[in-house]
């Protein structure tokens, strides 16, 4: 596991964007970095839509939109002196969504966390950088947490997390 | 010529006095005007409605216009029908919000899932003429888990170490039954102590409504699991002591050595650590209620979880 290389798990919040910001601000344009952006389909669930097409049309708005998010976390990352060849943008569909449809890789989408430790290792990423959310008790009950989680499951990488 | 309703009932339910005889529904949508002596007619059968399902909590009667207690016309089976009613809205734990909605696609999926699995209520689903996804329910004979406790006469002492072994090994088994749901990627989505019944004839423990579900990525079943904490806490103590009412059960001194950390995370005013006012609960039990407490910092992540640490505790009750 390369301590270089850097995944950084990235969605449509204000959390990813700090954490972009953390990393330009450490790396920069340091010689030797790698950062990998991993977005996770995060889909609507099916038995809240009527039928297929609407449900469809709201994992394609929200896939547009956690694109685009990730092409303005590339933009920070830019910004802040971090080459551009330096930067690899990875989107993978939730297996339980119609985008995955052809996909080679698709998600299971039981743990979020679990998730992006398992595409770190895949991808020989030896630090994972995640925003925190900052939840109250009741919500991490309830919602879970994706930093917490990714610090007590994570095995032989460094993690940073950004709050 | 198409038959109406009297026709029906005339050739079917002798006994039903045919002055009461409504209208024949083949399109379930307008739920609110399908009203006793109307027949539904699905899936090649004929179901006469009888009334709507009341739902009883907190001392309020809350009417279910989409779900119709009827008697099947052929079989003459009673069965309940659940029409198609959507509903979202936001509901607060706590200082949590989660987005909760009905979904008949999901009760009806479940249905299928869990044919002949007697710790589910049992049923199918079958379109009207109009699409309308509506369940065909049996009825099941029997009582409330909650009000079959809150029934013993019993002081809590004696009821603790005579009733609650036997009654959390039963629930375990009821627990196991959402862990299958969990383990085939589904939730129950409204696991209440009401949503629990135990079946006259049988015993067996059956969990009922199965139509809420909610959006909840990361830990998608934490709100089953608080559920099951809640009912948890309901089982040991006999009831819900509720902040108000400790005073007066237990006296001032016991309140006042009560703090917020004490009490539930998500009802801040529905005691959890119960040893502070039942000693004899042993420290293993206990242990387990905190889980849901606003004192802790560690959740359970899974029924399994939960389970591992309250088998062994239901084993300190006899000890104690």
């Amino acid at each position: 596991m390369d301590p270089k290389k850097i995944l950084i798990a990235v969605d449509a919040s204000e959390n990813a964007k700090r954490a972009a910001a953390y990393v330009a601000r450490v790396v920069g344009a340091t010689p030797g970095f790698r950062v990998i952006l991993l977005t996770l389909e995060r889909p609507p669930e099916r038995d809240l839509f009527k039928d297929d097409d609407s449900h469809r049309q709201a994992c394609e708005a929200r896939e547009r939109g956690m694109l685009a998010a990730q092409d303005e976390i590339k933009h920070i990352l830019t910004q802040g002196g971090v080459p551009a060849a330096s930067i690899d943008a990875h989107y993978v569909a939730s297996c339980k969504s119609p985008m995955a449809e052809g996909a080679e890789k698709c998600g299971l989408g039981q743990s979020i966390a679990l998730e992006i430790l398992g595409y770190a290792k895949e991808q020989g990423c030896g630090t994972v950088v995640v925003g925190r959310r900052g939840v109250s008790k009741a919500e991490e009950f309830l919602f879970g947490s994706v930093s917490s989680k990714i610090v007590h499951s994570a095995k032989n990488c460094t993690v940073w997390v950004i709050s | 010529m198409r038959q109406s309703a009297r026709d029906i009932l005339r050739r079917y339910d002798k006994a039903f006095p045919l002055k009461h005889a409504g209208e024949i529904y083949t399109d379930t949508t307008d739920i609110v005007r399908i009203d006793y002596g109307d027949v539904i007619e699905l899936g090649g059968l004929n179901y006469l409605v009888l009334r709507d399902e009341i739902e009883r909590r907190f001392g309020v009667e809350d009417v279910k216009y989409w779900v119709k207690r009827c008697r099947c016309l052929e079989t003459k089976q009673s069965k309940i029908l659940k029409l198609v009613f959507h509903e979202t809205f936001p509901q607060k734990f706590g200082d949590a919000e989660i987005l909760c909605y009905r979904s008949e696609q999901k009760e009806a999926r479940i249905l299928d899932l869990v044919r002949g699995d007697r710790r589910f209520m049992q049923g199918f689903a079958v379109k009207d003429a109009a699409g309308n996804l509506v369940r065909v329910l049996d009825v099941i004979r029997g009582k409330r888990l909650d009000l079959t406790v809150e029934d013993i006469e019993a002081d809590h002492k004696t009821y603790f170490h005579e009733h609650l072994p036997d009654l959390l090994r039963n629930w375990a088994g009821a627990c196991r039954a959402i862990a299958s749901l969990h383990a085939r990627g589904e939730k129950h989505g409204d696991i209440r102590r009401d949503h629990l019944w135990i079946d006259y004839a049988s015993g067996d423990y059956i969990w009922i409504d199965f139509d809420y579900t909610y959006d909840a990525v990361e830990n998608p079943y934490g709100l089953d699991i608080l559920g099951l904490g809640n009912s948890l806490v309901f089982l040991a103590g006999k009831g819900d002591l509720i902040a108000g009412a400790i005073a007066e059960t237990f006296g001032e001194r016991v309140l006042a050595g009560l703090c917020p950390e004490d009490f539930s995370l998500f009802f801040h005013n529905r005691l959890v650590n119960l040893r502070k006012v039942f000693p004899y609960i042993p420290e293993s039990l206990n242990n387990v209620l905190m889980h849901f407490a606003a004192a802790s910092d560690v959740f359970y992540e899974s029924i399994d979880e939960l389970l591992g640490e309250l088998m062994p505790a239901v084993e300190d009750i006899k000890r104690a």
